[in-house]
């Protein structure tokens, strides 16, 4: 086994102490002169006609510069319609409730807010649908003017699957749908000795970031250049995204990605193109920062999905056929995750048989995005409840049906493509051999509760993309490491550590920049678990670029060959000799001062990835249910996660806990509520409620390294796969300790005490 | 149908106003007198300054408390019972030692509220005079028959503090009334109180329903008096009247309890809103009036 130095070791992360002191510069601490506040006037409809707009008083407010309605806008083509980001303003209709029509534009934050209540707008209400069942019925009305072709750009970041969606043809609220199917389901379930069937509901939920979304805009009419401070995952799909829209070329346009308070998928591209043409009309800086209630009303949460699911089983614990409708509710624009879902519903086991329909549905909700492997906990929660359930009336342990079962290298996923090398059985292991389901009868419940333990698994296929990256050799021997990627979990941290591995140097010789979209080599949103993956590759390949750079230099300097080199301890010898051989800092002095004779050492590394290495997970949760309160109470935790080489298992550990912790938001608290006329009702964080330090059990993590065939040192994306099966997991938890199944996440006490029949 | 607009999620914000900082009771009450309903007094901050920031709250003048020395501080009473300055800190109620020892119920209540940080901003008499029918200190103060002193125009007088709610949100007083003090009669041996509170969440939250009962023991060991409060189930904090008529007297007993509970529930008209539905606000008054009853005994007793 190789050993090395710096990757795979704890590293706290380079910018924690910035952030921890309140230090960090976020795109809403940009301040420009002349900069014009911008608030959004939001619909107080989930479907409406736009009547009229009367701005007069507002516009007339002190401190007002110019209010923007639908009118003042550029008109884009048809065919983008369907995207979110082209919809900046409502024209005719709204189509959900919080939508933006009206952008005012003031030289303070409070007069743009005090306009906001002179704007007199005018609505006529449109019959509005809300449920995906509802919004499918063939009397439904519909969600909204028909979309034409789907964009489906911003999805194909966070994961990257090779099937295409059918879009349909006549006017319906559903949008596209997905099939897969394999062997013959009927023949299946004939053989079966446990057939279960149920339909399952998770809610709309937020990402959750600490950070609402902000963006700062700024045009400069003379150089016709556009520069944007955004916290977003995704910089240069931003620019290409605003190019595109706008018409303007890539070279002028500048993303600044600023220092992100949280994304999880949902800090892509929202505000930033509103911004953009806010700046061009007024030709002075926009400033436009949610509030925590815009970013609840009106960003882009993770959609509800409902999914009914028949699954079958032998005696002897084989899975026999799956057969499943899953249906995700996209609110008013196209973007759920529908091929991700049908692959993954199917994707964990062997079912020689199965029959996978997943559909896109759109209503009168506000639009979803992405979220940590979106749509992934939503179908997770049913396989998962299920197979349990499937053990359960065998009598036989889930934990081993779920090892016999469990797909490995080479089994087929629904959509036919073939897993490579994949550690889900080794995380199942993991978690067989924990405390917590080792001992899991051992432990009394507190009296008047009853204790269960419950597992679950899940799995992310990861997203791919070209990346590129840029290592410099500084003067004093310090290496300037450039990327393109905005760092949301702890990648540059990473990405140091491979340039200290590759050139062995000390980790604080190396500098790690996230450059611009001028500045830095190209790459992908900081999305689908691909980030140390890709750039991390592209990291690896510009530091080695780096080394046989500086070897040849060497090799000039010391007359001898570059096979008779020797890299040891920061210096570089003809076979260990001392008298020949020349440090590294002289090295970075010969080819940058003054008179220097060589060239300076500037790195590349481009990559392209194409096998993707799916990450999986298996957790085990620990409850007690208070019969008589319905309350449930998180006693103990444990993530097994596939990571294929931990380059920082201090940040993997800390992915796993954070998702994981979300996985449990997800199971026991996380809900959008609306009101019947649409409206969101818990617009705070008090009433969205995310679990706090209280709430959360200790979380214990055990890292299992499957290498993957193309990561760097066999790293595979660590990022997403933890939140998945939390819902589940608690949910078999739940049955384990009380023996009633709830069906619908999250689990409220108010949910599991009418399962209870007690209300 | 056309229906003009309902300005909602409009990025709700603090709007300008003046500010007074009074050194005295009277000081406070001339500025709330000479300001009318515009004014709004500032206690520790944790319930107004979110309403003026989120939900529409726009007074023309803040009046605040801090510099008032005198609404601070708990005492002893000549009679055996407690005085608590309407400033008095949560967080310093809680840890108060009669408070705990004789009026457990009160330092359960502000014991829970919100967070660590909300209890060393959030005051007593803040709690009381905002009006949630969630307030955590109101159940416990209602069942101790406390009374509150409050401070006017005309003078001062007292009032019961179950008396001092109308509505949700809306209290009884005066404009240019001031609340200065909390008085709770002294506690007879034999007696245990309690208050219990459902939330989603362990902390950060707002009571769905909330609880509390005090048991006083006769030499007998029966109930010689029992007092329950209901918080966040009817527009006020109620007391559960034949719940509590119910139980004097009699012997303390499983069923006892039971059947206090199931006349508690009958004492309320909760709402269905986004915190819960009706039903299960219903419901857990139930169990949690039986379990409050359960350990205000076992306190009686020791």
């Amino acid at each position: 086994m190789t050993t090395y130095t710096t990757v795979g070791k704890p590293i706290p992360r380079v910018e924690g102490t910035h952030k921890v002191t309140g230090n960090s510069t976020y795109a809403a601490d940009v301040q420009l002169p002349g900069m014009l506040h911008c608030k959004l006037l939001r619909s107080p409809y989930a479907h409406a006609k736009i009547v009229s707009i009367d701005t007069t008083k507002a516009a007339a407010h002190a401190g007002v510069e110019r209010i923007v309605t639908a009118d003042d806008l550029p008109e884009f083509e048809a065919r983008y319609m369907s995207n979110r980001a082209y919809n900046l303003l409502a024209g005719e209709e709204v189509v959900f409730h919080g939508q933006p029509v009206a952008a005012v534009l003031a030289t303070d934050a409070t007069a743009a807010e005090e306009a906001l209540e002179l704007i007199d707008a005018v609505y006529e209400e449109l019959p509005a649908v809300f449920d995906p069942l509802d919004a499918m019925r063939d009397d439904a009305p519909p969600a909204r003017a028909p979309v034409g072709e789907i964009d489906r750009s911003e999805s194909k970041g966070h994961v990257t699957v090779e099937v295409e969606e059918e879009q349909s043809d006549k006017p319906s609220n559903v949008v596209s749908q997905t099939k897969f199917s394999r062997g013959d389901v009927e023949a299946g379930f004939a053989e079966s000795d446990v057939v279960v069937e149920r339909t399952w509901r998770s809610a709309m939920m937020h990402q959750g970031y600490i950070e609402p979304h902000a963006t700062v805009a700024s045009y400069d009419p003379i150089s016709e250049e556009l520069t944007i401070w955004t916290a977003t995952q995704g910089q240069f799909f931003v620019r290409d995204q605003i190019s595109r829209m706008l018409r303007i070329p890539e070279t002028k346009i500048r993303v600044i990605g600023t220092e992100l308070g949280g994304g999880f998928g949902g800090k892509i591209f929202l505000t930033q193109s509103l911004a953009a043409v806010l700046t061009r009309i007024t030709s002075r800086p926009v400033k436009l920062v949610f509030s925590r209630s815009d970013d609840l009303v009106g960003a882009n949460p993770a959609g509800q999905c409902v999914v009914d699911l028949k699954t079958g089983m032998k005696n002897d614990g084989t899975v026999t056929a799956l057969q499943t409708k899953v249906i995700y509710n996209s609110g008013a624009y196209p973007g759920a995750p529908v091929v991700i879902g049908a692959i993954l519903i199917g994707g964990y086991y062997k079912f020689p048989n199965l029959e996978i329909e997943a559909c896109e549905v759109l209503t009168n909700k506000v639009s979803v995005g992405a979220i940590r492997a979106p749509g992934a906990h939503n179908v997770t929660l049913a396989i998962e409840s299920q197979m349990d359930m499937m053990a359960r009336e065998l009598e036989r342990d889930p934990l081993d049906v779920r090892m016999q079962n469990a797909v490995e290298a080479g089994d087929e996923m629904p959509s036919k493509a073939v897993y490579s090398s994949i550690g889900l059985k080794e995380c199942l292991k993991a978690v067989q051999d924990s405390e917590i389901w080792r001992d899991r009868n051992e432990r009394p419940a507190t009296p008047g509760k009853r204790r269960g333990v419950g597992i679950a698994v899940g799995g992310w296929l990861g997203g791919l993309q070209p990346a590129g990256a840029h290592v410099e050799l500084n003067g004093d021997g310090t290496l300037n490491v450039i990327v393109g990627s905005n760092d949301i979990t702890g990648t540059n941290t990473s990405f140091a550590q491979i340039v200290a591995e590759e050139l062995a140097v000390p980790l604080d010789m190396v500098n790690v920049v996230t450059g611009d979209t001028k500045t830095a080599p190209f790459a992908g949103m900081s999305a689908g678990s691909k980030t140390l993956f890709t750039v991390g590759r592209a990291v690896k390949a510009a530091a080695e670029d780096v080394r046989s750079q500086l070897l040849g230099v060497a090799a000039e300097r010391l007359q001898a060959k570059v096979e008779e080199l020797e890299w040891k301890d920061g210096v570089i010898s003809v076979g260990g000799d001392a008298e020949k051989s020349i440090k590294f800092r002289q090295l970075a002095g010969i080819t940058t001062g003054f008179g220097a004779q060589y060239p300076p050492v500037i790195g590349r590394g481009a990559i392209s990835a194409r096998q993707q290495a799916p990450g999986f997970t298996a957790q085990v949760a620990e409850v007690e249910v208070d019969e008589e309160t319905g309350e449930v109470t998180l006693l103990r935790w444990g993530i097994a996660q596939d990571a294929g080489f931990a380059i920082n298992p201090l940040s993997v550990a800390g992915q796993m806990q954070g998702g994981a912790t979300q996985g449990m938001g997800i199971a026991l608290w996380e809900e959008m509520l609306h009101d019947e006329g649409g409206r969101l009702i818990n617009d705070g964080l008090l009433d969205y409620r995310m679990p706090t330090a209280l709430d959360v059990p200790n979380i214990e993590t055990y890292i299992v390294e499957v290498p993957s065939e193309d990561g760097p040192y066999g790293a595979r994306g660590v990022g997403e796969p933890s939140i998945i099966p939390g819902a589940a997991a608690v949910g078999n938890a739940i049955e384990d300790a009380i023996g009633v199944r709830v069906a619908e996440a999250p689990f409220t006490p108010e949910r599991i005490l009418r399962a209870m029949g007690k209300i | 149908m056309r229906v003009r607009i309902r300005v909602r999620y409009n990025a709700p914000h603090m709007r300008r106003f003046d500010y007074f900082a009074p050194t005295s009771v009277e000081e406070a009450v001339s500025l709330l007198q000479e300001r009318g309903d515009g004014a709004r007094l500032l206690a520790g901050g944790t319930d107004l300054l979110v309403q003026m920031k989120e939900a529409g709250v726009h007074p023309s003048a803040v009046v605040s408390l801090h510099a008032v020395d005198e609404l601070r501080g708990i005492s002893d009473e000549s009679d055996g019972g407690l005085r608590i300055g309407a400033r008095t800190l949560m967080n310093d109620v809680a840890a108060h030692e009669t408070v705990r020892g004789a009026y457990t119920a009160l330092a359960e209540g502000a014991g829970v509220l919100g967070s660590t940080q909300t209890r060393n901003m959030a005051t007593i008499g803040g709690n009381i005079a905002n009006a949630a029918p969630s307030a955590d200190t109101a159940p416990p103060l209602a069942v101790f028959d406390a009374e509150a002193e409050i401070a006017g125009p005309g003078g001062t007088r007292t009032l019961p503090v179950i008396e001092l709610f109308s509505g949700p949100g809306s209290t009884t007083l005066e404009t240019a009334e001031v609340i200065t003090a909390f008085r709770l009669p002294a506690v007879p041996d034999h007696t245990g109180s309690a208050y219990q509170r459902h939330t989603p969440r362990k902390t950060m939250d707002i009571a769905t329903v909330g609880v509390s009962v005090k048991l006083t023991l006769a030499d007998d060991g029966s109930i010689g008096d029992a007092a329950i409060c209901l918080g966040a189930v009817a527009p006020t904090v109620i007391r559960a009247g034949e719940a509590e008529r119910a139980l004097a007297g009699e012997t303390p007993s499983d069923e006892l309890f039971a059947s206090a509970g199931e006349l508690a529930q009958a004492a309320a008209s909760p709402i269905s809103d986004v915190r819960g539905s009706a039903e299960f606000r219903r419901y857990l008054i139930g169990v949690m009036t039986r379990r409050c009853l359960g350990i205000a005994l076992e306190r009686a007793q020791a």
